[in-house]
Formats: C-alpha cells, structure tokens, sequence
C-alpha cells in the first residue's frame, strides 16, 4: 500500500493549523516585534467557547464556533488594551514585554484549568464516529477538509486585505515604522489592538480546530505557540506570507520526518528544522538578509 | 498672521534642556529656518512640535486657535502639519506607490477595511511622484532605492498629505546638487502655494537662499532672530558656530 498520499494529505491538514497560528502570530509579532506568548492561550480559549457552548449548553455548533472565535479576538485585543498599550507607553523593552506576555498567558491557562479541570476534553462528538473522504488515495475526516479550506480562505483573505485595502496598508505600515505612521495621521495604539483581535481570532480558529480534530486540554497554548513560532521563523518572522509557507513546510518535514522513526520524535523534528534554519538561514525562507 | 507659536517651550533629558524656556513666532507662508550648531536643540524642537517628544513645559499655539500643551503625533495632520526626518525614514517594504498610498488611506478602522484605492488617490500620487520624479519607479520597493531617492520619496510623502505646515529637517544634508535643486524648487514652491516652511539646515547658501526668517538657537534657546543677511552677520551668532 503506498502511503505517500496519506502522508501528504496529513502534511497539508497539519500545515493548515499550523498556518492559521502563524498567520495570527505574525500579524500580532509585525505590528508589535516581540514574541507574544498569550496567542497560544488565546488558542485554548476558542477551543474551550466552542466546548461550553456547544457541548456543555448545547448550542448551535456554528453559533458556537463564530462565538469562540470572537471571544479569543476579544481577549487578544483586551490583553493590548490593559498590558501591552501601556508598556509600549512606557517604551518598554521587547524583553518586559514578553515577560508580561508570559505572564498573561500562564494565568489564562491557570482560569482554564479551575474552570474546566486539566482533563483532555473532546470537542465534537462527530470525532467520534468522523465522515471520512478518500482523494488520490488519501482519507481525510470532513472537519481535517473544513480545515485545509479555512486556512487557505484565511490566508487568501488577509493577503487581499494587506494588499488592497487601506486598512492592509495601514498595518503594513505599522510594521514597517511606527513612529512614521503616527505622523502621517495613524492612530497606531488602536491600529494594534485591532491587529491584535484580528491576529487572536486567527489563532482562536486554530484552537477550535485542534479541539475538533484531537480535542483540547488547558496546557495547549504551549504547543501551539510553539509551533506558530516555529512556522514564522522557518517562513521569516513578521511576515504574513512567509508564515504560511513555514507552516506547511514544517508539516510536511514533521510528517514526512516520522515515515522512518517513531511518532513521538515530531516535535523533535519540528525543533530540529527551527535550530538549522536559525543557525543557516534565520531571517527565514521569505525575509531578506539584512 | 502666526502658523505656529512656542510660549515658554521647554523640553528637558535628565536634566538638560534641549529646548530652554523658547518663545518664537513662525509666521504663516513664510519659509523660516532655524538653525544653530550641533546640539542647538534643533530636532528637538521639531519632534516635540510633531509629538514626538513630550512637552515638558510650555504651550505650543498653531493657528492662533490650538493651544497645545501636549501634542499627540498622530493628531497632528489634522492641525494640517506634516514633517520629514534628519534620519530618512520610509515605509521600506512597501513600493514607492504605497509610500504615498498609504498616506491617502481612510483612518477608521471598518471604513479603511473595505477601503480600497480610488482613481482620485492614484491620481495624488501620481502628482507627487512625478514632482519629485518617483513616479516611474513607483513599482519599486523604497528599501532599494538610493539615498537621494530617498529624500525625495520623503519629501514626496509629505506633499501628498497636503499640509498648511511643513517641517523639514535637514532635508538637502548629503544629496547631489541636482537634488538639492529639485527640492530647493519645491520648497519655494510651497512658499508660492502660501504654505509654511519650517527648514532646518546647515547650509548658510541655502538659508540666505530660501529663507524669509531665520531663529537661531543654542543650547535650547533663542540667541538670535530676524532676516537671514542681518541674523548671519551677528557676531554672537558666527561665534556659536564657530565655537568661540
């Protein structure tokens, strides 16, 4: 049996995740330059709306999606509003800053836990007995298509918005110079906080995907932030589109990277890909050197 | 008529007053240098008029109307004020186009979201560009241009804003004369289209050139003001440059 398309399929629905936390975490980390750790509590925080209301209240599973990625926006922009807006008054360094971060996130994680215990939680009970489809010899659940299309349309959709649209320019601008944006008339703290919702509704999918796909327990922001900060320095941090294609690169290395060795080595793999490209190539596949 | 006023402006570092205690008129569709020697508090009385330092101490007047004792930076095109930078600053992974575009864009946030650009904005950046002749590169990122481009692309981004008040900060340090040439030309252009200049620069051909007032400080305050043949004459001013 050739297992190729499989693993090419897992390849694609891996990177699709990893894709929606990257293309969050460098939208935030552009606008910002430092590592933010509260995206990946922000990722637990969609996935465990999306468990209470749809499987503790038992509300419309749509209505509850949309609603888990609102309130991880809503969380990621309240995160700038109260902390990071402050800070970046005080002209704080990228190193109190990720500290601060740190701190968000470990108390986020810790409100989860005595909310909803520790205990991994399955998300969707059609996980359970999933409707799969079969493509070039590859299966795939139709949650894993739902994914691989999101991510794509998510992409699609922020690349059109920072290209065509004044909004787009606006952030590219921010990214690019701050203090050049206050002067031509943008008002960058709530530029932020706004890149901040947008970037945290991103992650905040990817949450919810995760629950759907293997289910979610309070501790995995750690991972996901990881991963995401893996994807966008392998793609080149900061940028959007080099995010994206670190992001299926690292799914394709880690799931290609396990054909010969046991599964439990992924991360390894992941983290191995992240040191060679830091040591050779660290401003990434789509950043110039400067 | 004042475009823009300084009571008492003080602006301090641990201590030190880079701007001390400064009162000064800057009448309106004049160009007005200031100049002074390294030090003199010039850049920091720029970027406290854009908002870039904090006041601390003092009022800023613009128009005879505002009166500011703080300045937010992103408020300030709306008291019709723009300014460039002694250290060129660009949006350098954005085209030359962009540069300017962005310049044009909607500041609310939903409006900007479904924003996207009209002919009436390519057609502003198209005027500028051409003005200061970018508008044939304009595909290109800004990073890559030269340092001369550079300026002009500043000085590009500036006019698109369509300002009352321009503050230009060294705006010919390290160009070529054929550049200083093209922005010496704007810069009297703006004069011509009634706007305020506020220049800071070391070149005393230029000064004598363009200038309608000039202020000269040191250390933070005023030593001397008035029309540039007279104020360059001033014995206390040679003696500041000169170190003396």
């Amino acid at each position: 049996m050739n297992i190729i398309p499989q693993i090419v399929a897992n390849s694609l629905i891996a990177g699709s995740i990893y894709a929606l936390i990257a293309l969050g975490f460098n939208l935030v980390y552009g606008a910002t330059r430092f590592v933010n750790m509260v995206p990946g509590a922000l990722a637990a925080i969609g996935g465990y709306t999306v468990f209470f209301l749809f499987n503790r209240l038992g509300l419309n599973i749509y209505f509850s999606v949309i609603a888990g990625v609102v309130v991880a926006g809503f969380f990621g922009y309240l995160s700038d509003r109260l902390v990071f807006r402050k800070l970046r008054s005080h002209k704080a360094s990228n190193l109190v800053s990720f500290v601060a971060s740190l701190g968000i996130f470990t108390m986020l994680q810790a409100l989860i836990s005595i909310l909803f215990t520790s205990q991994f939680q399955s998300v969707l009970s059609v996980t359970e007995n999933p409707k799969t489809y079969q493509i070039l010899g590859a299966t795939f659940t139709w949650v894993q298509g739902l994914i691989f299309i999101t991510s794509i349309a998510a992409f699609v959709s922020l690349a059109l918005i920072l290209k065509k649209t004044s909004f787009g320019k606006a952030v590219r601008a921010v990214s690019d110079d701050e203090e050049v944006s206050k002067i031509i008339g943008i008002n960058t703290n709530r530029l932020i906080s706004w890149i901040f919702f947008i970037g945290s509704c991103l992650i905040g999918l990817s949450g919810i995907f995760i629950g759907f796909d293997i289910g979610i327990n309070p501790t995995m922001g750690l991972f996901i932030i990881l991963e995401g900060a893996t994807a966008s320095i392998i793609g080149g941090i900061g940028n959007v589109y080099g995010g994206f294609l670190g992001a299926f690169l690292l799914g394709f290395v880690e799931n290609f990277g396990i054909l010969k060795i046991p599964g439990e080595w992924k991360p390894a793999i992941a983290f191995g890909l992240l040191i060679l490209f830091l040591i050779f190539k660290p401003e990434g596949i789509m950043n110039k050197k400067k | 008529m004042f475009s823009i006023q300084t009571k008492n402006l003080k602006k301090h570092f641990d201590g030190v007053y880079a701007v001390d205690d400064l009162s000064i008129k800057i009448e309106t569709g004049q160009i007005t240098s200031i100049i002074g020697p390294n030090g003199s508090g010039k850049t920091t009385l720029i970027n406290t008029l854009s908002g870039l330092l904090e006041i601390d101490g003092g009022l800023v007047v613009i128009e005879e109307s505002e009166k500011l004792s703080k300045i937010t930076p992103h408020e300030i095109p709306s008291f019709g004020i723009t300014r460039t930078f002694q250290n060129i600053h660009l949006f350098e992974q954005m085209t030359i186009l962009d540069n300017i575009l962005v310049v044009l864009t909607d500041r609310q946030v939903f409006r900007a979201i479904f924003e996207t650009h009209q002919t009436f904005h390519l057609k502003i950046a198209e005027e500028v560009l051409t003005r200061v002749g970018l508008w044939e590169k304009r595909g290109q990122l800004a990073v890559n241009l030269s340092y001369g481009q550079r300026k002009l692309l500043e000085i590009a981004r500036a006019l698109a804003m369509d300002a009352k008040i321009y503050l230009l900060d060294e705006p010919f340090a390290g160009l070529f004369p054929e550049m200083v040439k093209i922005i010496s030309g704007i810069i009297k252009e703006l004069k011509q289209e009634s706007k305020t200049v506020i220049l800071i620069e070391h070149d005393m051909g230029l000064i004598r050139e363009l200038s309608d007032y000039v202020f000269v400080l040191d250390s933070g305050k005023l030593l001397a003001e008035g029309k540039p043949s007279e104020v360059l004459a001033k014995r206390e001013v040679i003696e500041a440059y000169l170190g003396e």
